[in-house]
């Protein structure tokens, strides 16, 4: 029972992180249409980043997340706006293809400057914890990321709900073409959701280098797990990827308590392929632009 | 490349011919595709080793890339999991070849068959879904594939590999070595040039590209696009099988990772949209363009190949969104061929 229960917190801790991850991914989803496939590697780039901060000037990485995530949204705004706007108006492949290619570029480019090598950013706290009961440990690191990624993810759910620019990134995402008809500057807005994704993926990635091993090959399993949480949760629906990057964390946990080796991830995928199959909506309710119409 | 000239019918019947281009003979794409056949049928001999087997990937690259445009650039499905036809076509032989002892020769037409039914069963619920989604769930059914192999070490092998016993009297088929998986594949992607034409040219051909410019209209017209649609998808999963098999058996010794890697159903697409989806010649010039192009820069470049790679993926995408064929197509009927005009239509 402990140990059903050990797996259950640390699937919920988990899964927060895979939330922070998916929230962003689920954003350019909803709002342009695009599959970042290198949503991973932003997440990487993000944990190079504070494991490189560590190393000289022996930032913690959690402080990090700040400078980190204004980086990526910087490179993230510039990535849109030189790259990705080109492209946006093309069938769905191309922006596929487009990240697909940005992926290999910052990978590779990873791999080059940090070799292949497992790296993490040793704190003095991450490796404690505390009993919640007999047998239930809750390691420090873990929580605070989990609770830092979801107030992030609040944060962000904030943001778009209640300010101009947020009002104005939804808006742009409902009908680009009515958008642009009332002054919203859709290059632009286009350009910040992407900025705002790649900084939660920086900031996500932090957090990863403070709570366990990362190398660049961790990229694409980042990138999946987001898509399956964003699909679990529903198109571009915010609230949703919170939810669907949980239930990931859950099953992941549970699964490794009761099957062997790594069956759990066929299970995964056999799920979500059903889920998708009976419920496109995501099991969250509905998309969150369920109208869309393309100008 | 040896078939690309089976491409001009397909182009010709998707875009009636103006007046003014220049008549050929109406046989000139079957006769030159295979002359080319033929002089590709001469070159092994003339080539070291290393080059044959670089051809020889680019043969199976061309078959892959036909195969993916079946579902891909003429019904416009983004199928993301198409490894897994080819992971599922390479473990068929596997288990048929270890565990049956059958020859490599039935079990190349046992794994196109296996892949052909698993695309039918897996396609009648999925390919209802549109656009993403379809992308996200026949990736989900590609990566569960390779879970599954991997969890079920007593037939596959599991993640440690599976080897098919290819010389002395284990050998229920002794390997071909170089020149004959040269022959192999050659004629793999000869065949699946082939049967992208013929789909092309016929009724099923014009069934699919109605699904994919506008499926509801396309049923309206009578289109049963469920049938369609299947049967693009089960064809499609038979060549990639029949190149899995292929595949094994060259390799010998076959791991999950390598065989379900998203990898090869990305550089399928890459190939493909770049070559020019749709058209029967595009993806044999874009899986030979982008094969030679890789191993170039492999040779060239091997601490920075990948890097590299993906730099020039991004800047073709950019330049030529539809891809050299229909971009060299249009250009000459509009007589612009400027890429910065190419750019700008799809511009934000």
């Amino acid at each position: 029972m402990s140990q059903f229960l050990q797996a259950t917190v640390y699937g919920l801790l988990q899964g927060g992180l895979f939330a922070l991850i998916a929230v962003g991914f689920s954003l350019v989803w909803g709002v342009m249409n695009v599959i970042n496939l290198a949503h991973g590697s932003f997440v990487l780039v993000g944990a190079y980043l504070a494991f490189e901060l560590n190393r000289r000037i022996g930032l913690d990485p959690f402080a990090a997340m700040v400078p980190v995530a204004a980086a990526l949204f910087a490179a993230g705004y510039l990535v849109q706006r030189g790259l990705i706007n080109l492209v946006v108006k093309a069938p769905i492949f191309i922006t596929l293809l487009l990240t697909f290619g940005l992926n290999l570029l910052l990978v590779n480019g990873l791999i080059l400057i940090y070799s292949g090598d497992y790296r993490s950013v040793t704190t003095g706290y991450a490796a404690d914890g505390f009993a919640l009961m007999s047998g239930v440990r809750v390691p420090v690191g873990r929580l605070l990321a989990a609770v830092v990624a979801l107030l992030l993810t609040l944060a962000l759910v904030a943001v778009m709900r209640r300010t101009r620019t947020g009002l104005a990134i939804l808006a742009t995402g409902m009908d680009r073409g009515a958008a642009r008809l009332m002054g919203i500057r859709a290059r632009h807005v286009y350009a910040l959701t992407f900025g705002l994704a790649a900084a939660m993926a920086g900031a996500a990635g932090a957090a990863v280098s403070a709570v366990g091993t990362f190398n660049p090959a961790d990229a694409g399993r980042f990138t999946l797990f987001s898509f399956v949480a964003a699909v679990l949760g529903g198109l571009g629906n915010m609230y949703g990827a919170l939810i669907g990057g949980m239930v990931l964390g859950l099953v992941e946990a549970w699964g490794g308590q009761l099957l062997p080796g790594t069956l759990v991830n066929a299970v995964a995928f056999a799920v979500l392929v059903a889920v998708l199959a009976v419920r496109p909506e995501g099991i969250a309710g509905r998309a969150f632009y369920s109208s869309r119409v393309e100008v | 490349m040896a078939e690309s000239s089976t491409a001009a019918p397909a182009a010709d019947t998707t875009r009636p011919a103006r007046g003014r281009r220049p008549r050929l003979p109406a046989w000139w794409p079957w006769g030159g595709g295979a002359l080319l056949v033929l002089g590709c049928l001469g070159l092994q001999s003339q080539l070291y080793s290393g080059q044959e087997r670089t051809v020889t990937t680019v043969f199976m690259f061309v078959a892959l890339a036909a195969a993916w445009n079946l579902i891909g650039g003429y019904t416009g499905y983004a199928c993301f999991g198409q490894v897994g036809f080819f992971g599922l076509g390479a473990y068929t032989t596997v288990i048929l070849m270890v565990h049956a002892r059958l020859s490599f020769w039935i079990a190349l037409p046992a794994a196109a068959v296996v892949a052909a039914v698993f695309a039918a069963v897996i396609g009648l619920p999925l390919l209802r879904l549109k656009g993403h989604y379809f992308a996200v769930a026949t990736l989900g059914v590609a990566e569960g594939l390779r879970e599954l192999v991997t969890n079920v070490p007593r037939w596959t092998g599991g993640g440690s590999g599976a080897t098919i016993p290819s010389t002395g009297d284990r050998a229920v088929t002794p390997w071909l070595g170089n020149d004959g998986f040269y022959l192999l594949f050659l004629g793999l992607a000869v065949v699946c040039a082939v049967v992208v034409a013929l789909v092309s040219r016929g009724r099923t051909g014009y069934a699919l590209r109605a699904v994919n410019q506008d499926e509801d209209a396309a049923a309206a017209m009578g289109v049963n696009t469920t049938v369609a649609k299947t049967v693009a998808f089960a064809v499609s999963a038979a060549l990639t099988g029949a190149a899995g098999a292929a595949y094994a058996f060259q390799q010998v010794t076959i791991y999950p990772q390598r065989l379900f890697d998203v990898d090869i159903t990305v550089l399928m697409i890459v190939m493909v949209v770049l070559g020019g989806a749709g058209t029967v010649l595009g993806p044999i010039l874009g899986a030979a363009g982008i094969a030679i192009a890789s191993e170039y820069l492999r040779q060239h470049l091997p601490e920075a190949h990948d890097l590299t790679l993906g730099a020039l993926i991004i800047i073709a995408v950019i330049l030529l969104p539809q891809g050299v064929v229909n971009f060299a197509r249009d250009a000459v009927r509009t007589r612009d061929f400027s890429l910065l005009s190419n750019v700008r239509r799809y511009r934000l």
